[in-house]
């Protein structure tokens, strides 16, 4: 028997509709839109320029920033009652580098009231040997002699440093006992607004750093008396209990 | 008929020639091992492989990587510049290390052995992972000085790195988690179980007279601290031997920030002592005999964080320091130091 044209065809046609059946990506389906975080960063209203800008903290003292990254992690969004968990990645925002300031998750349409995260790496991940990606604990985000990540990193100088070249370096991290210094972020958009994500469109979520937050808290960050801080302990929580304030949605917008 | 199955076989060969040309299938499957778990011992408090599923090929892999000095900056300081097989894997007489630029270690290299059974690594308990454990000498400006990344760099260079990494891992992929776990496998493996200790314990051989001695004064005086079979508890302790003015190394203090933990250091294992001299964290005692001088009249009874057990020394007669050392001398795992599978 000879197979005619006709035949070959419905044949392809099968193998072409299993095939798009198999390879077409399944969120087309779903009712799911984007969520693109984007990070900017200040110090009050000035935007901050890494190693010209010079800028003042709340105690008068002057100073530049030459590197500034922290971990972003445990991302969820909050509905009204109900908290969404979005998949537990790890991001590494780093000021110098535009690319880690911005990135976008699959999540189900809908309205949110608020936005959470973590600043810092659960401990989970801290005591279980090597990891990849952000986590890849060659970033310089990782104790190598006291195991355990740098949730966040500061580094410049200032002319109220009594440390080294006039040096300032705020290394903040420790997951252990009292001196965990994971932080919880809360995020409400301004005013009345809602994080409205709709079915397969982007909707992007503006928070900007205010690095000014760190000095000031519930504790007193004076860089005359405290230029450098690389180790967990009680005062490096302290300092992250601050700097989580540093964080506030200042726009949303829908493309 | 005929036609159409033809048309459709060729099409399935051309699909999967082309998916196979594009995604780079993993080779064969690495051979699992099994960590070697002498009978009669604990099981290690924690699985140290739960994540990096213990291979042949992994091992191997750890194994050149531990013995290749393109891991230090000069290429002069590999792993095992340190960790010398024929002392059970510490420096081999040298109370600091040699480490790039003409510096020193600041703490006595302690030798690599039955590191799955350990929880915290390092004298102060430093780290927690044996995985992460590399970065610590690898980044040290005063041992191999080098960074992770530069390392990465030199090893994709090299076509037999490419092969091993994807023998190991299943694709060519060099990366720093890869190159750890590797490492890892290595030296997680290291067993030492085979001394002639080990053997009176199974009914293979006999102390000697003045062995049996010193074993008794070893379970009277050291075994709550040296634990058996490992001969450690893995507490950190302080056990007399004072700061040293000059380091000003307070151990465990400076990873937990608690007072009550100045000057105490993991309690070593005693396995193989008689290959580790010199000893204590800072290699301050050059022999078995100075140690036994210091349990008996040297231990500092005025620091504060002193273990109660020996607030009031170990004092020893001269026959009994030397029916200690003997039975010292019976942890020496000569198998273990001369065995081909952890060798160059
Ligand atoms: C320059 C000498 C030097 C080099 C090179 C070196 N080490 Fe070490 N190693 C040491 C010293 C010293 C210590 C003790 C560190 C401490 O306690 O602070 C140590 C500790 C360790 C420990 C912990 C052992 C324990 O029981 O706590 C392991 C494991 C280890 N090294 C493996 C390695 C590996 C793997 C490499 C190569 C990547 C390496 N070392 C390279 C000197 C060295
Ligand atoms: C209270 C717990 C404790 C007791 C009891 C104890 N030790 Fe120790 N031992 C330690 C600690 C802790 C160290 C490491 C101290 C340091 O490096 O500063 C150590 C170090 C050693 C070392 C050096 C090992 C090395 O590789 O550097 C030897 C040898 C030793 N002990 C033998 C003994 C003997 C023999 C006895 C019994 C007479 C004994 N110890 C009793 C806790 C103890």
């Amino acid at each position: 028997m000879v197979a005619d044209g006709k035949q070959i065809k419905i044949g392809l046609i099968i193998i072409g509709a299993l095939m798009l059946l198999y390879g077409s990506p399944v969120t087309a389906q779903r009712n799911e839109g984007t969520i693109t975080i984007r990070f900017t960063h200040s110090v009050q209203a000035a935007p901050l320029i890494l190693d010209s800008g010079v800028y003042q903290n709340p105690f008068g003292e002057v100073y530049r920033v030459s590197k500034l990254k922290y971990y972003i992690s445990n991302i969820k969004l909050k509905e009204y009652g109900k908290s969404l968990w979005l998949k537990n990645n790890y991001y590494l925002v780093d000021a110098a580098d535009t690319a880690s300031q911005q990135f976008s998750i699959t999540v189900p349409a809908g309205k949110y009231e608020s936005l959470e995260f973590m600043i810092g790496v659960d401990s989970m991940k801290n005591v279980s040997g090597a990891q990849s990606g952000a986590l890849d604990p060659t970033k310089g985000m990782f104790w190598t002699w006291n195991s355990g990540y740098i949730f966040f990193k500061l580094e410049g100088n200032s002319t109220a440093s009594t440390f080294v070249n006039q040096k300032i370096e705020y290394h903040i991290g420790g997951f252990a006992g009292a001196a965990n210094a994971l932080q919880a972020v809360n995020l409400a958009p301004p005013g009345n607004q809602t994080i409205i994500i709709h079915k397969n469109a982007v909707t992007t979520v503006y928070i900007n750093t205010n690095v000014n937050a760190l000095w000031k808290g519930s504790y007193d960050l004076k860089i005359a008396t405290l230029p450098a801080m690389m180790t967990p302990g009680m005062v490096s929580k302290s300092i992250a209990e601050n700097y989580k304030a540093m964080f506030s949605i200042t726009n949303i917008a829908a493309d | 008929m005929k036609r159409v199955i033809i048309l459709l076989l060729i099409f399935f060969i051309v699909a999967f020639t082309f998916i196979s040309a594009t995604h780079s299938l993993p080779g064969p499957k690495p051979h699992p091992l099994k960590l070697n778990i002498p009978p009669g011992w604990p099981k290690p408090a924690k699985d140290i492989f739960a994540g990096n599923p213990l291979t042949e090929e992994g091992f191997q892999l750890g194994k050149k990587l531990f013995y290749d000095g393109r891991l230090s900056k000069d290429g002069n300081f590999p792993c095992a510049s340190c960790h010398q097989q024929f002392a059970a894997f510490a420096t081999y007489d040298h109370d600091f290390s040699h480490g790039y630029n003409n510096l020193f270690t600041t703490r006595n290299a302690p030798p690599l052995f039955n590191l799955a059974w350990s929880p915290l690594l390092h004298w102060d308990g430093g780290i927690n992972h044996i995985e992460v454990q590399p970065l610590a000498p690898l980044t040290a400006p005063n041992e191999m000085a080098e960074n992770a990344d530069s390392v990465l760099k030199k090893l994709r260079k090299d076509t037999a790195y490419v092969r091993l990494f994807k023998a190991a891992f299943g694709t060519p992929v060099i990366n720093s988690q890869r190159m750890l776990k590797a490492l890892a496998q290595f030296t997680g493996s290291m067993v030492s179980s085979n001394s002639k200790y080990d053997k009176v314990m199974r009914g293979e051989a006999k102390f000697t007279y003045a062995e049996d001695e010193g074993y008794k004064l070893f379970k009277a005086h050291c075994a709550h601290c040296h634990t058996e079979p490992l001969f450690t508890d893995f507490s950190f302790r302080n056990n007399g031997i004072d700061a040293n003015d000059y380091l000003k190394d307070y151990g465990r203090m400076r990873i937990t920030n608690d007072k009550n933990d100045s000057l105490k250091f993991k309690v070593p294992s005693l396995r193989n002592v008689a290959l580790t001299f010199p000893y204590m964290h800072d290699g301050r005692l050059y022999s078995l005999g100075q140690v036994m001088e210091f349990y008996s009249t040297g231990i500092n009874i005025n620091i504060p964080t002193l273990d109660s057990s020996l607030k009031k020394r170990v004092p020893m007669t001269n026959v009994q320091q030397n029916n200690l050392i003997y039975f010292l001398y019976t942890l020496t795992d000569t198998a273990f130091v001369k065995n081909p599978r952890f060798a160059q």
